[in-house]
């Protein structure tokens, strides 16, 4: 801040005049569809395109009031946070004389106007829509202040949304308009307004106690409610059988009807805000307001709008004292017109020099924007800013990548190609790597993750290179051409890891751009080399230096303001005939002037230059033009600026606005862009408007009727809108309890169902009972503001309730809510709806005495039950005959008259399985949903998971009884048949689709205990061997189960898969992702937390899929067997889990001892053994002496 | 830049994440594979449990295989253990038991893998939990050194403290069994190049002091 030099002449009140610029570029969130302008341009209306020349030496003094110095810009600004504003409000009028051809350029200001921005160029200027008009072109930011209070929050983002989603072009209009939730954002925001200021009603004392008040409030509910209006109109047309080309313009003109008068609520919520404050301000003594101009009169003057002040490092805070310049930007004029003399002498005084230029210039990219809030913006719209250029760059690099590792699994290649298709994949690499540098090179706080993860991804671009350059060389040297696969790994794993390395530096890259702000993007240096050098300066020839020696103006050949240039060959706003110096005849005076004057000529030669940024003045009164002030300077202002008066016609506009554009394009065809939000007006069909004085505040004042105080209600349905989050999908990913309710409890559409399910499964893990019983009753309660949907909601009020108790009540938890309830159904529901009231009461008096969901869900619910069965076979198919040799028969018979046990040879391999599978599959249908939320069957005691304990014990228990039947025989020969007859069940478990069995079979046959029998693998035959092997590859826990997972996907039931994976799938969704996530804040402020519902959509799935399995085999039970398998399991599971493995790893060892032959192995046992024992002295354990116990009897067997 | 048999010496590192249920495991596991500022966590794709990091210039691709979820399915702990080729056993600071139940678990390995030396690291989880802390770090280092010398950590996958360090040291013992099993000259000169220049006083003070260095590093983070 300038502070020293300025605060000696004057003192006071530099600052109240000249804002800093303190636009700096950052984050924003959004922006991007300006170029769809051209079938959906509102505008002719004022729009003046403005080509900004852009000014890349910043220095933008303006011509009238040079009051920085360049020590000032040299003294370090306090940092702060970049961040990107989207919205700024005018404290300071701004309007430019200007020649009438120049009249396009920029964009005339009223103190308090307020402006939509699309990007800012580093120099200062900003592209932007001023709200009041829709008018569109260059402002000058230092005039401005960040503009987002609290209250206007959700209205203002809600307008940024609005705009994206209406430029957007779209092509799916009837999807975006078919029903009114595209307008909701925007009347949450008004509602919030509203609220937050105690407005809410009509009857609020607020609004009684202040007529202002009143009629603003009254005229901003008539505004939205027009809107609403249009957007039925639109729903209309979009519903409409025809939605053919000829509606297409009725659309369009809607539309932008739509968006101006979507502008229209936001400044009249603004000039609601104003008046709410001067009331607020009035009740209080007015030495306050005086002392807080006369404290803000001691903030330094503001420097002169310059690139420094981009640079990241420095800046001001544009909040600063922003509303205390609002209350003295007001103040002045009522009487500070002193000050305006004082101010022309420190302009006067004031030299600023100019600057070296070139440091300046090797700045990349000097315009951020806004990233759009949209994501289905047509990317040729975009394909400038540098978060298209990523993807785009990334897009190509993994689909080099794809068919480079495709190549590597072939057969065998030639060097050549090998070559080729690195050279191609490392090259989109380096393109991509531009893009990031750029990014980089932009974000001055240089995020260290983004540089670690990008210095990750050279590295393994490199070694891509250096593992192809081995591979060639080597076949080089071997005298072949032909690359063999077996060379490949490296290449492979070098390959492999470039993909991922892209995959973390992009991800870390757009959360860089989405902090920093979008920006534009100069393709033509895309893809020439890692250097970094070639990326960036967006005007790539440096501009002519200009002579040291400063130009006198000569008045007479005063060069017009610099020419606004934009850049891209698509379509920026109008420029200006450029090279012809404008007629007028102006004379700079002051030394000021002149420096400007020097500074302009300077500009003209550039290929680029924005206009510098005008020097706010003096107040001299509430309109201050600089025009007016050419009589006492000399007019030079006059010259530079001039434009028409703010009141512009659309029909004239209109016209000037084309020629300007055609002017503009062919002088700008050459150049590159800046804009990427600019019409593309070749496709610009002209067409007549609403013009916003259609929509003006007198206009629609008259149009207030007493429907407006009907529909206020209406208009203003209490929403929880603005809670919620989406994904790209549409699919809501988190929100508040209420918002979630909201969703629930829809007046216009049947609530998603996979959100109803999702929500009655999980609801435990992020709410209790009582507080959803609650939220459901606000819900209820809430909508009586809203009469006109107040049945259809308080209908699915008592649905959702309904649809709990009947069948996802759960007593043990939920028993409490029933406090709420109860009331609820007898004193309200019952009021509304007598019936409903009753039925509820009835069904809360049945879920406390009745075992279970008294109605079953259905089977594609989650919810569901094994009650509930959907047979996938058929039913009239007959049931397969049970394999049940008489012998079979006969030993069972046998065994159950007390005579010998059969062994598993005595029976058939399919149908051991089948009678297995019947007995697994009878467990893993009764597995509730609940039981594999929030852990519950990992709970060490009180487990509710009861079905799912049961899976695992029966799991660990079948593979026991293989180990157990094996073990039994000390004839190796035996064991081998056993084993043998095992690897054939498994065999028919897997043709049954039974992989809970198949895997407790495999697992016990690769266990310690069997995989050691050598002399018994020994004899099983090589065949027995492959297929307990294909098997196994089944099972196989690599990849993730890849394999299981590919098999389990396309199977249909019955099938009974492995339920490990569920769970580990369920853990890892709890364990991987948080439990809330953060609302977006405006401006870059933390959001507030809410309930991460993608977390519990994910659990939902996972769920979803077992139960997709909960379908039951249509095989026929065979008693006598089922009998025999489970006495077979309760032998074996006599003794504890833990001793089993003992018991039969000994046993084992017994059966086949060690060999002799010195491996490490051996002496192991022995050793630890002993070792076992030590531990448990060093540790004291309480359980050691049942442990030893344990142990010495296991040693015994020895 | 490593010599360029490095690059072709690149290969999958299977690590087997064990302890038992609560232990917090599965934090660690997803806060190693998933880069912090992923948005939504999907565990049922291939790639859930792949990540490649650097191990003294070498790139390591890990897949690691954790039975979160699955402790009582005790059969099946064989098959994951049989393809790992370094086991971290995971117990949490909080809990006594935890600890003692990684005794069974080092055993099956060792059956399992029939190798005593298998690479191994212990930690102990959740040290960000300081005031329920009910394992001394030097009751746990005592075990860990009575199980063949094996390094003891302590994490805390919440605040990520320590996480990419076990990994890391679990790579280096693999690295150096392969080393030791398939002498090959050029390989363990580089090995040992970096292993000095990575891990300093490593030789000279030995494992033991290392080990506790690392404790103590734990530690620091929870004060």
């Amino acid at each position: 801040m300038p502070i020293m030099a300025m605060a000696d002449e004057h003192p006071e009140r530099s600052s109240v005049h000249v804002a800093p610029l303190t636009i700096h570029k950052e984050r924003t969130t959004s922006r991007t569809s300006n170029r769809s302008h051209h079938s959906r341009n509102m505008s002719s209306k004022g729009s003046i395109g403005t080509g900004v020349s852009t000014n890349t030496q910043s220095q933008i003094t303006p011509p009238a009031t040079p009051n920085g110095s360049q020590e000032d810009l040299n003294q370090p600004m306090a940092p702060s946070n970049p961040v990107f504003h989207n919205f700024l409000r005018a404290f300071y009028p701004f309007h430019p004389t200007y020649t009438i051809s120049d009249s396009t350029v920029t964009l005339p200001l009223n103190e308090g106007d307020v402006i939509l921005v699309h990007s800012i160029h580093t120099n200062g200027w900003a592209d932007g829509t001023l709200l009041a008009s829709g008018a569109r072109g260059w402002l000058p930011t230092n005039y401005c202040e960040a503009y987002e209070p609290d209250s206007m929050r959700n209205l203002l983002k809600a307008l940024l949304h609005f705009w994206d989603l209406m430029r957007s072009g779209l092509t799916c209009d009837s999807e975006v308009f078919g029903n009114q939730e595209f307008l909701r954002g925007i009347i949450a925001g008004v509602r919030y307004l509203l609220e937050k200021s105690s407005c809410l009603t009509r009857e609020s004392p607020v609004v009684q106690g202040n007529d202002g008040l009143r009629k603003n409030r009254k005229a901003l509910l008539s505004d939205l409610s027009s809107l609403v209006k249009t957007g039925k109109r639109l729903q209309e047309y979009t519903a409409g059988p025809r939605y053919a080309q000829t509606d297409q313009d009725d659309v369009n003109n809607t539309i932008d009807e739509m968006i101006l008068k979507a502008f229209k609520i936001v400044t009249r919520g603004v000039r609601f805000l104003d008046v709410l404050d001067e009331d607020l301000r009035s009740r209080q003594p007015v030495h306050r307001v005086m002392a807080t101009v006369a404290e803000e009169a001691y903030n330094p003057p503001t420097p002169p709008a310059d690139s420094t002040s981009f640079d990241g490092s420095q800046h001001g805070d544009p909040a600063y004292g922003a509303a205390s310049r609002r209350i003295s930007s007001r103040s002045s004029a009522s009487g500070l017109s002193s000050l305006a003399s004082e101010e022309q002498t420190k302009r006067l005084s004031n030299k600023r020099l100019s600057r070296p230029i070139s440091a300046q210039l090797k700045r990349q990219s000097t315009i951020s924007h806004r990233m759009s809030l949209v994501a289905s913006i047509p990317a040729a719209q975009r394909q400038n800013l540098v978060s298209e250029k990523l993807n785009a760059s990334h897009d190509t690099f993994l689909s080099f990548l794809g068919s480079f590792i495709g190549r590597l699994h072939l057969q065998s290649q030639s060097a050549a190609e090998l070559l080729i298709s690195v050279r191609q994949s490392v090259t989109a690499g380096r393109e991509l790597l531009v893009v990031v540098e750029a990014v980089c090179a932009h974000d001055h706080q240089s995020d260290e993750a983004l540089e670690a993860s990008r210095n990750a991804m050279y590295d393994r671009t490199n070694k891509l290179v250096v593992a192809a350059r081995d591979v060639i060389k080597a076949s080089a040297i071997e005298g072949e051409d032909v690359v063999m696969p077996q060379q490949n790994g490296g290449l492979l794993m070098a390959a492999t890891s470039c993909v991922k390395a892209a995959g973390e530096c992009v991800a870390r890259t757009k959360f860089v751009i989405e902090r920093i702000g979008d920006f534009e993007f100069e393709p033509q240096n895309a893809g020439l080399g890692i250097d970094i050098s070639s990326i960036g300066v967006v005007v790539a020839e440096k501009p002519v230096e200009e002579p040291q020696v400063e130009i006198p103006p000569e008045p007479t050949s005063r060069p017009p303001p610099p020419p606004l240039i934009i850049p891209s060959h698509e379509k920026p706003l109008p420029d200006l005939p450029e090279k012809s110096p404008s007629p007028t005849d102006a004379k700079p005076i002051a030394e000021g002037a002149v420096e400007s004057a020097r500074r302009q000529s300077t500009g003209t030669k550039r290929d680029s230059l924005l206009p510098p940024l005008p020097k706010t003045t003096s107040p001299a009164g509430d309109d201050y033009s600089p025009s007016e002030k050419s009589s006492q300077h000399d007019n030079d202002f006059q010259t530079s600026f001039r434009s028409g008066s703010i009141a512009i016609s659309s029909s004239g506009t209109s016209s000037t606005y084309l020629s300007g554009i055609r002017d503009s394009e062919s002088s700008m065809l050459s150049q590159a862009s800046t804009r990427a939000t600019t019409p593309d007006h070749s496709a610009y069909v002209p067409r007549s408007q609403p013009s916003i004085s259609d929509l003006s505040i007198s206009g629609s004042l008259s149009t207030l009727a007493d429907e407006v105080d009907e529909g206020e209600s209406k208009m203003l349905e209490k929403t929880f809108a603005h809670e919620l989050l989406y994904n790209k999908e549409g699919q809501i990913t988190g929100g508040t309890l209420p918002a979630l309710v909201e969703r629930l409890t829809t007046h216009d559409s049947t609530p998603d169902a996979m959100l109803v399910s999702t929500f009655y499964l999980t609801f435990r893990l992020f709410a209790t009972p009582v507080e959803l019983a609650t939220a459901l009753v606000d819900r209820f309660d809430y909508v009586a503001e809203s009469p006109h949907i107040a049945r259809p909601v308080r209908l699915r009020v008592y649905n959702v309730f309904k649809g709990w108790l009947e069948s996802h009540w759960r007593d043990l938890t939920d028993h409490e809510s029933l406090t709420v309830i109860e009331p609820f159904a007898k004193e309200k529901l019952g009021k509304f709806l007598p019936g409903a009231g009753k039925q509820l009461l009835d069904l809360a008096n049945k879920v406390t005495s009745t075992e279970g969901p008294l109605v079953p869900r259905l089977i594609s619910s989650m919810g569901k039950t094994s009650t509930s069965i959907a047979q996938y076979i058929p039913a009239d198919t007959p049931l397969p005959t049970p394999h049940m040799s008489k012998s079979s028969v006969l030993v069972l018979k046998n065994w159950k008259m007390g005579g010998s046990n059969p062994t598993i040879l005595d029976f058939d391999p399919l149908e051991l399985a089948r009678q297995l599978t019947i007995k697994e599959m009878n467990i893993f249908c009764s597995i509730m949903p609940e039981e594999l939320l929030g852990s519950e069957w990992t709970k060490r005691s009180g487990s509710n998971a009861v079905n799912v304990r049961a899976m695992s014990t029966l799991s660990t228990d079948l593979s026991n009884l293989v180990a157990d039947t094996i073990l039994q025989y000390e004839d190796a020969k035996k064991r081998a048949t056993i084993i043998k007859h095992w690897i054939k069940i498994a065999a028919k478990c897997l043709e049954l689709n039974n992989y809970d069995s198949l895997m407790a079979i495999i697992c016990s046959l690769n266990s310690s205990t069997i995989i050691r029998l050598r002399r018994t693998w020994d004899v099983v035959s090589q065949r027995r061997k492959d297929l307990l092997d294909a098997l196994q590859a089944t099972v196989e826990p690599d990849k993730n189960y890849a394999i299981l997972r590919k098999r389990l996907h396309d199977h249909v039931p019955p099938c009974l898969p492995f339920v490990g994976t569920y769970l580990t799938d369920l853990t890892f969704v709890d364990a991987g992702n948080p439990d809330t996530k953060q609302l977006p804040g405006l401006g870059g402020s933390e959001g507030m937390p809410v309930i991460n519902f993608d977390k519990h959509t994910r659990t939902a799935k996972i769920i979803g899929e077992l139960q997709r399995f909960q379908i039951p085999y249509r095989l026929i039970e065979v008693n006598d067997l089922q009998e025999w398998i489970q006495a077979q399991i309760v032998r074996v599971k006599s003794s504890p889990e833990q001793e089993n493995v003992q018991k039969y790893y000994r046993k084992s060892l017994l059966l086949e001892p060690r060999e002799t032959k010195t491996s490490p192995v051996e002496g192991q046992m022995p050793f630890s053994m002993t070792g076992h024992n030590t531990k448990f002295d060093i540790f004291g354990w309480s359980h050691s002496k049942d442990r030893e116990k344990a142990m010495s009897t296991s040693s015994s067997l020895f | 830049m490593p010599n360029s048999r490095t690059s072709s010496q690149r290969r999958d590192f299977n690590i087997v994440v064990l302890g038992a249920g609560g232990v917090g495991k599965s934090c660690l596991t997803a806060q190693f594979v998933q880069n912090v500022w992923i948005e939504s966590y999907d565990p049922t794709i291939e790639d859930s449990y792949r990540k490649q990091i650097d191990v003294d210039g070498r790139q390591c691709m890990l897949e690691i295989l954790d039975t979160a979820g699955t402790e009582q399915f005790t059969a099946m702990r064989e098959l994951y253990m049989k393809t790992g080729q370094g086991f971290l056993l995971v117990f949490s600071i909080t809990s006594q038991s935890s600890l003692y139940e990684l005794a069974e678990l080092r055993e099956q390995i060792i059956r399992i893998k029939d190798d005593e030396n298998v690479p191994i690291v212990i930690v102990g989880n959740k040290s960000d939990l300081e005031d329920d802390r009910v394992v001394s770090r030097s009751k746990a280092f005592s075990v860990s050194q009575s199980w063949g010398n094996a390094p003891y950590y302590e994490t805390s996958a919440r605040r990520r403290a320590n996480v990419d360090e076990v990994f890391i040291d679990l790579c280096r013992q693999i690295i150096r069994k392969d080393n030791a099993t398939f002498p090959s000259l050029e390989d363990q000169a580089l090995v040992q190049r970096e292993v000095r220049k990575h891990n300093g006083q490593y030789r000279k003070t030995g494992r033991r002091k290392r080990v506790m260095r690392e404790g103590e590093k734990g530690g620091c983070t929870i004060l």
